[in-house]
């Protein structure tokens, strides 16, 4: 009996002994430098292979109604993004690579007329979840800031990379349209659902209307300064300083600074206010991001906030407090801003964590879906679009 | 022939509990589940981690069902198993330590 003792507590200590050695290499075997996930000029191993499973997607209708199917159970509004990361990403690339260009270009157009033939046959709450209906729109006729936005910005950064001419009027239609919204309304809040406005949607919007400016010539820094002057003052989270996710018209907070919405509103403002967008990285990345035992991770809120898991920050896995949309939306923020150490830790985490799939030199995240491999795609070529257009003359 | 090979190399047979041996049969066996459900595609479910379904054939449910064994297993896998195969080597090399001690103890002290 004592022998048996003696041997089970020398089992446990070797056990015990092993744990501390492994836990803390285990990241070893996940980290790989950061130029395999994104690179100053060319495109990353990471990005080609994400594209090409992407690129695969919109050659193959079958893969693609189901890949899309499955995340329109959960959320329509995924498949929407997941075409607007992809259109922005390929436009990122298609500088980065320009020998690839034609098959990029080709590829954005399929992408951009399939979703405005969508949203002209269904209407604007196909690519939005069902309680869009619920209520009526404050300002009317409605209209989601949300679609224009984003749709706004594929056009513009379609024709950054190659002139388009049939889409120039559509791009300055849509963008009349937000500013004509913004104008009308003294607050400067336009919706995406009802009574509901988004931080994110706003940003991706004003970076769209600045984009025009750059194409067309036109002026809008009046208008995008004052936006942001209004944010400022208005939609910052006086604990953290992060702003916040989404108001009503009336600027009253209905979510707090989130980690799904902040990385990217980050990124967004890099062409708007690029002191303020560094700001509000370095406050998300000392609020919401972390790294344990190497591998880098996001909280979905800051300490002082408490907000529940929902279909943006997926679901929370406790202890660690990890959100898997925040986390994934936090390579875009550490990508932006230049912050290796963060992205070589994230990446980490995704190849140890996201379990990656690799068939025929494509990539695809299997804990994952096409919105989230989108948003990771576009992490890793994110960059010479907004270098494009902040350096002015075309 | 085969049989008496595996019966010979003992590999099948129980190791006391947290014996080196022990932990290298839990280590295989962890390993051998593990390959199983790999080969077997359930990688493909785990994407119930950001409430996407894993297969719109066979629904929420056994989705979340076989992701979640898939998890547990990779988990077991990267995690479990080099721990315990570290732990029966540290244990392999400290049981060989303390037997060569005694050894010597006896040696030692059975001399004139």
């Amino acid at each position: 009996m004592k022998a048996r003792m003696k041997r089970i507590l020398a089992g446990l200590a070797a056990l015990t002994v092993a744990a501390l050695i492994w836990l803390p290499c285990l990241h070893f075997v996940f980290t790989r430098p950061v130029s395999q996930f994104r690179q100053e000029q060319g495109l990353s191993p990471k990005a080609r292979q994400l594209a090409a499973r992407h690129l695969q997607l919109w050659t193959e209708p079958a893969l693609r109604e189901t890949e899309l199917n499955k995340m329109r159970i959960s959320n329509a509004e995924w498949d929407f993004m997941g075409r607007s990361y992809l259109v922005w990403s390929l436009a990122n690339m298609a500088l980065r690579d320009p020998a690839s260009k034609p098959l990029y270009l080709r590829t954005m157009d399929q992408i951009i007329d399939e979703t405005l033939r969508l949203e002209k046959q269904e209407g604007m709450y196909f690519f939005l979840m069902p309680y869009a209906k619920d209520g009526s729109y404050v300002m009317q006729p409605p209209h989601s800031l949300f679609l224009d936005g984003e749709i706004a910005l594929m056009l513009a950064s379609r024709r950054v990379v190659d002139e388009k001419p049939e889409y120039k009027p559509l791009l300055t239609e849509r963008v009349n349209a937000i500013v004509a919204r913004f104008q009308k309304n003294p607050r400067m809040l336009l919706e995406s659902y009802p009574d509901e406005c988004w931080m994110f949607d706003h940003c991706v919007a004003l970076d769209a209307i600045k984009t025009a400016d750059y194409l067309d010539g036109t002026d809008h820094s009046e208008l995008i300064r004052d936006w942001i002057a209004m944010a400022k003052q208005k939609l910052v989270d006086p604990k953290s300083g992060l702003l916040i996710s989404s108001f009503t018209t009336h600027g009253a907070p209905l979510a707090g600074p989130e980690g799904s919405s902040i990385w990217m509103v980050a990124h967004s403002l890099q062409l708007l206010d690029e002191d303020f967008a560094r700001d509000q990285y370095q406050r998300a990345r000392k609020e919401l991001g972390a790294v344990t035992l190497g591998f880098g991770y996001a909280h979905e809120w800051p300490e002082s906030w408490k907000g529940e898991a929902n279909i943006d920050s997926g679901p929370i896995i406790p202890v660690f407090d990890i959100s898997a949309g925040s986390s994934g939306m936090a390579f875009i923020g550490a990508s932006s801003f230049g912050d290796d150490k963060f992205l070589t830790s994230l990446a980490a985490t995704l190849d140890f964590a996201g379990f990656p799939s690799r068939t025929g030199g494509r990539l695809k995240y299997c804990a994952s879906n096409q919105v989230g491999d989108a948003a990771l795609l576009y992490a890793t070529a994110l960059g010479p679009l907004w270098q494009k257009v902040r350096a002015g003359a075309r | 022939m085969n049989k008496l090979f595996w019966k010979k190399s003992g590999i099948f047979q129980r190791a006391e509990f947290l014996s080196p041996k022990d932990m290298l049969q839990r280590a295989a066996a962890i390993s051998g589940l593990f390959l199983l459900v790999h080969l077997a595609g359930f990688r493909e479910f785990t994407g119930i981690l950001n409430g996407t379904i894993g297969s719109l054939a066979l629904g929420w449910n056994l989705s979340a069902f076989l992701a979640v064994i898939y998890i547990l297993l990779y988990l077991a896998f990267v995690i479990l198993v080099p721990v315990l195969i570290l732990a029966a080597v540290i244990l392999a090399i400290w049981r060989r330590r303390v037997r060569k001690v005694e050894i010597a103890r006896v040696t030692t002290n059975g001399k004139p």
